[in-house]
Formats: structure tokens, sequence, C-alpha cells
């Protein structure tokens, strides 16, 4: 059926089932990112209380909380679970809902596969959990799981199998869905949407899924490895496979922390721009570092392996520092937004505001680990577990939490609450920083990261005990983000909310020229397509009306091409 | 100019990778990871070709759509066929038995409008 850029949903509506059942089955891409949004959250929290287990059993020295048998078990599927099943599939998620809206389109590329790339993820989240319901427990070797402790010889029992299943679908479910993105990016953009006229998310989930087309095949090609080594453990008898493994493993591994970075950073800087009442700054060099940034992200992973000796270090280190090239771009960019904007501190702005320096933090002692010299000092210490959890968490989970409360209100109409939503922020500030910066001075006095418990002569009992309290703040802090969404929904069902503005934010990309939520069909005669004449289309909106009454004549608030009646004509 | 940018993009990202991989092969580096990496940059060429081939008759944007009329009933079972195949790595090959008419009751009830859902 062909319809339409702007059609009337009544023609064109999709044959779905109503209730349950219609979620379940359906193509709607707005559906299955809200579904993929939300089970990624609800496992958010389930990470969150591994996560506070393990403080709990560190806060002191000798902690009896829980043997180092479940230790193993817990740190490894959390990490597992932030990685593969929390931060890669919300910001995938994030593109699913948003990228159609974003460049004009009344649906995604490939629905239905996108719909078995959700339900790939969620049986993969599934059996990876299932692993602590069976006798053995779950998989213990790691989010990495190195060979040969991950094969059956020193990891028995079914649960690293399960591991494997799970953490294979799931990367599966996210080509299928990485797939369905870039192919609406580049083949289903509305008219007047050119490329250079994608809005800064867009971009960013254009380069996340060229990285995960290039980079998750190597992962499934290191799981079919482990697999096969489960099977006959002699395989990694030879060393060749062992290396091998850890370079296919983090051929995957480095790319997808960007994966679980640009969504964010971009979502940063929509907010940042709408914020700060302005277009975002450097524009088009922003996008070419997205570019160039992403093509060295996928040239850095060895620099896992410098102290296997067998990796070229030479290298891997130069292009580790290089990343500070177009990493700085975009800072200059984010800080350029920031000066002569007139900022306005809602809550999606604070999350913005902190993720600059967290994730320069995160980021810079990456550049340090990213030298063999401080490598070698540091691998496997509690400096790595401090730095990738400010890139992560402090960084990507803040960036998160921003396009959470930016695009709330898109999503379901109703705005989050802001004194919670403030609450939420300082709580998570505190919070982050009292867990994480104590680690970094663990790993400075020598900590070994994965271990569950230590002596009382080490000298490590009070910066652990700091950071399990920072944990503590950062669970109260994501109890009240579950109340604050939790309340808001409620008051939706129940009615008696003032009507909602549906861009409240005046923001300015194409998804907020719709209703909030936005209708099957994404933009309605009622609702459609304004002209697109840049990658802030509802920001020149005002301009160009005044334009087309006559008004300041000649003159459009944006240097991008204004859309001729040619191009209108099929709006 | 435009027109060639969506696959242009893909052509020279892939670009990229190969001139990161041409780097690396002047530092040294294990076979395997010129074949794991070239492969990668070959792929996204060949991306970038399907997009080539799917745009150069057409516009670079799009004034109509083509929107599916039929539900996504068949992803669940389609999935829980591939978690069984998976399972049978661990619980043994007889979980076969039930994953692949599983898969093929997904693939037919893809195949199948009446099943899938109407076309509209």
């Amino acid at each position: 059926m062909t319809v339409p850029a702007t059609s009337d949903p009544a023609d064109t509506r999709t044959a779905e089932p109503d209730g349950w059942l219609g979620w379940l089955t359906t193509t709607d891409h707005k559906r299955i990112g809200l579904l993929t949004l939300a089970t990624s959250v609800v496992l958010l929290f389930l990470m969150g209380i591994l996560a506070l287990i393990m403080r709990g059993q560190l806060a002191q020295p000798g902690e009896d909380l829980i043997d180092a048998h479940t230790y193993n078990q817990v740190f490894t599927i959390h990490g597992s679970g932030m990685i593969y099943l929390v931060m890669t599939p919300f910001a995938i998620g994030l593109g699913v809902y948003l990228v159609p809206l974003q460049v004009g389109a009344p649906a995604l590329a490939t629905p239905r596969t996108t719909l078995l790339g959700y339900w790939l993820y969620v049986l993969g989240a599934l059996s990876m959990l299932c692993g602590f319901a069976i006798p053995s427990g779950a998989a213990r070797s790691g989010w990495f799981s190195y060979p040969p402790l991950a094969d059956s010889d020193y990891s028995p029992g079914a649960g690293p199998d399960l591991w494997v299943i799970g953490v294979a679908m799931s990367a599966i479910g996210i080509l299928l869905m990485a797939w369905a993105v870039l192919w609406t990016v580049l083949r289903k953009r509305a008219i007047g949407m050119t490329m250079l006229r994608l809005p800064v998310f867009s971009w960013s989930m254009v380069v996340t899924c060229l990285m995960v087309l290039g980079a998750f095949p190597s992962l499934l090609a290191a799981l079919v490895l482990l697999a096969l080594g489960r099977g006959d453990p002699a395989i990694f008898d030879s060393n060749v496979w062992n290396i091998g493994y850890q370079h296919l493993f983090w051929f995957y591994g480095h790319p997808v922390v960007y994966v679980m970075f640009f969504p964010y950073l971009a979502a940063v800087a929509e907010v940042l721009a709408v914020f700060c009442g302005r277009r975002f700054f450097g524009y088009k060099a922003t996008v070419l570092s997205l570019l160039v940034f992403a093509a060295l992200s996928m040239s850095v992973w060895g620099h896992h392996m410098f102290t296997t000796g067998q990796a070229s270090n030479d290298y891997y280190s130069l292009t580790s520092i290089l990343l500070t090239v177009p990493a700085g771009a975009e800072y200059f960019g984010m800080l350029g937004t920031l000066v002569g904007g007139r900022i306005v501190f809602r809550t999606p702005m604070l999350f913005a505001l902190a993720f600059i320096p967290q994730f320069l933090i995160g980021g810079l002692t990456g550049i340090m680990t990213g030298t063999p010299v401080i490598d070698y000092h540091v691998t496997d210490s509690y400096f790595i577990v401090a730095h990738f959890h400010y890139t992560l968490f402090a960084g990507s989970a803040f960036g998160l939490f921003a396009a959470v409360y930016y695009w709330f209100p898109k999503v379901t109409g109703v705005m989050l609450d802001e004194r919670l939503g403030k609450i939420h922020f300082w709580l998570l500030v505190v919070g982050a920083n009292l867990t994480f910066l104590p680690m970094f001075g663990l790993g400075y006095k020598g900590m070994p990261r994965r271990v569950n418990t230590y002596s009382s002569v080490d000298g490590f009992g009070l910066l652990n005990l700091l950071a399990s309290c920072g944990a503590a703040v950062l669970a109260a802090g994501m109890i009240v983000f579950a109340v604050n969404i939790l309340r808001s929904l409620l008051r939706r069902r129940r009615g008696g909310l003032a009507p909602m503005p549906d861009n409240p934010w005046n923001a300015h990309t194409l998804e907020w020229a719709t209703s909030s939520p936005p209708p099957p069909e994404n933009f309605t005669p009622d609702r459609p397509l304004p002209p697109i004449t840049s990658n802030a289309p509802l920001l020149d909106l005002p301009m160009a009306q005044k334009e087309a009454e006559g008004a300041n004549p000649g003159k459009t608030a944006q240097p991008g091409e204004p859309a001729g009646p040619a191009e209108r004509s099929g709006l | 100019m435009n027109k060639h940018l969506a696959y242009g993009v893909v052509a020279f990202w892939g670009l990229l990778n190969g001139l990161s991989l041409s780097v690396l092969a002047i530092y040294g580096e294990a076979s395997m990871v010129y074949w794991l990496w070239g492969g990668v940059v070959a792929l996204l060429e060949l991306v970038a070709f399907t997009v080539w081939l799917s745009s150069w008759r057409g516009s670079d944007q799009h004034a109509n759509y083509r929107v599916t009329a039929r539900t996504g009933a068949p992803a669940l079972p389609a999935a829980i066929a591939v978690l069984l195949a998976g399972l049978s790595f661990a619980y043994g090959f007889w979980l076969l038995i039930v994953s692949l008419p599983l898969l093929a009751i997904a693939l037919g009830m893809a195949a199948m409008p009446g099943l899938a859902g109407k076309d509209v």
C-alpha cells in the first residue's frame, strides 16, 4: 500500500489487533521502540540491584554477604546485562522510535524484521538471566568471557552456555534493528530532508548503525568460537585461538562503547540546542567528526590487549590518542552552543550539562589507559572500573536520562514532574561521583577488579565504603526516577491533567511538529510536515511564515535552501 | 550531489576503515586481523552499493511510502524457534524437533497474507 508522506490515518492504519496482542505483534515503529526502551529500563533496574549486591559485599573488608561463586555470577551478569541488554538496546530503541519521526517518514523500513529483532533481544535477555535459576548458576567469567577461563573445563555447567545463547540472540536482534534504522535514514527521508538537514540525533544513529553493522558480526564469530571451545576445550590449548578470541571480541567490544555513546551524545546535543534556544553550533563539523570518530573507534580495539604482548601496541596507542581530535570537535560544538545561548535549567538540560564534564573524566582516563605505559600499570585494576563507569554511567547514562526527560512528553503526552526530576538529578550527580571517583584511588592503590573481598590491611576500606555509600545514593535517585515515571503515567491514565502543548520545549526537530504522542502514521493532514529547510526546521518556521506573509521578504532564518513549491507539493 | 550523499556516506565510512587498516599493515598485525577488518570494509562497501542500487533510479527523498499492512505475528514464534535452536546447543539437539517446525510455522505465517494480516 502506497501512502503519501502526510497521510490520512483512517486510510492507512495497519490491521493490528487491539490490546496487549496488538503490542506484541505490532509493526508500528513507535510501539517497537517503546517496547525496547521499556524492556531495557526494567533491565536497568535489575542490573542496578546486582550492582547494589556487589557494593554491599565490598563495603567493608572481609564482608560475607555473598560467596565468591555468587559474586562472580553477579558481576558477570551485571556487566553483560548493562552492555548487551541495557545501554545498547536503549540506544537503538531510541533510534527505532525517533528516527522515522525525525526524517519525516511514516514508518520504519522492515518493521517486521525490527519486531523480530526485539523478540530476539527479549528472549536473549531471558536466556542470560535464567542462568541464576539453574543449579550450577549463571555465567561467571566476566562480560568478555575470555577462554580458557570460559571454556567448559574451567566454567562447567549450563550457565555459560545460556550466556552465549543470550548474548548471540540479543546481538542478532540489535543488528536487525540497526539495519532498519540505517535504511530508514538513508532511503526513507521525506521530501526536503537532505542528508545535511538531518538532526544531529539522526546522524548519530547513522554512525551508530554503521558501527553495529561493522562490529557485531565479529561478536557473533567470537561467540561461535567460544561455543565450539565449550564443546571441545582442546581448541583453546592453542594460543592462536585464545588471542584470536580476544581480537574477535574486542573488534566488537570497543566500537560498542561508541554505540553506547553516540546516541546519548547526540541526545545531549539536541537538548543543549533546545534549552539554549539556538541552533547546535558547528553542525557540519560535528557530523564530520562523528563519522571520523566512529571510523577511528573501529581501529583501537587492540588497546584492550596491550598486556597480552601480542598486539601492535604502537598502532593502537596512536589511534586511541587520535580519538581526542574528533571528540574535541564534538565538545567544541557543545560548548559553542552553550556560549551565547539563553540557557533554561530544566531537568533534561541539567542532565545534559552534567554529561559534559563527567564524560570528559571518562574519556580522558580512557586516553590514559590507551597509552601502554599507563595501561600496564592499571590494567585489571579498579582504575579501569572507574574509567568505564565514568564513560557509561556518569556519561552515557546521564545522556540517557536527558533523553528520557526530553522525549517523555513526546512519547506519552505528559510531562515528568520537574521537582522530582531535579531531586533525581542531584542524587545521581552526588551518587555517581561518590561511587566512581574513589575507584580511581582504589585502582591507583592496586585493588584488582573482580575480587569479592579484601583484607583490612590492604587499605582499601575507606574508599570502598565511600563507593558503597555512593551506590546507595544512586539507588535512592533511581527510586525517585521510578516514582516520577509511574506517577506521571498514572496521572495520565486517571485524566484531569492540564492539556500539554505538542511542543512543550519549543524544540527544533520534526518529531515535535506532530501531536504528542504521535498518531500511527506520524504526520497527518491536521499535523502535516512543515517545510524542511534545515536541520532545525521548527526553528525556521516563524521566519518562513513571516516571509510567506510578506514581512521580512527575502530573509530566512537559516542558510539552508528553503523548500520550493515543487518540494512542498509532496508534503 | 545530494542524491549521492546517502550511499556516499556509507562508502566514505568504509574507505576510512580501509585507510586505518592500511596504516595498521605498516605496523604489522596477525593475518586474522586483516581478514577480519578487510571483510568488514568489503561488507560496508557492499552496503554502500546496495544503497546506491536502491537509489539510482529513484529520488533521494520520498514523497510516497510503502507501509506494511501486515502484523508482526510471525516474529515471536520465529524468535522462540531461534531460542530453542540455541538451547539445543546446551541441552541436546532433540530441541530442534520443536524448533524447526516452529520456525516453519513462523515462515508460513510470514508468507501467507491471510494469517499474517490483511493488505489494506
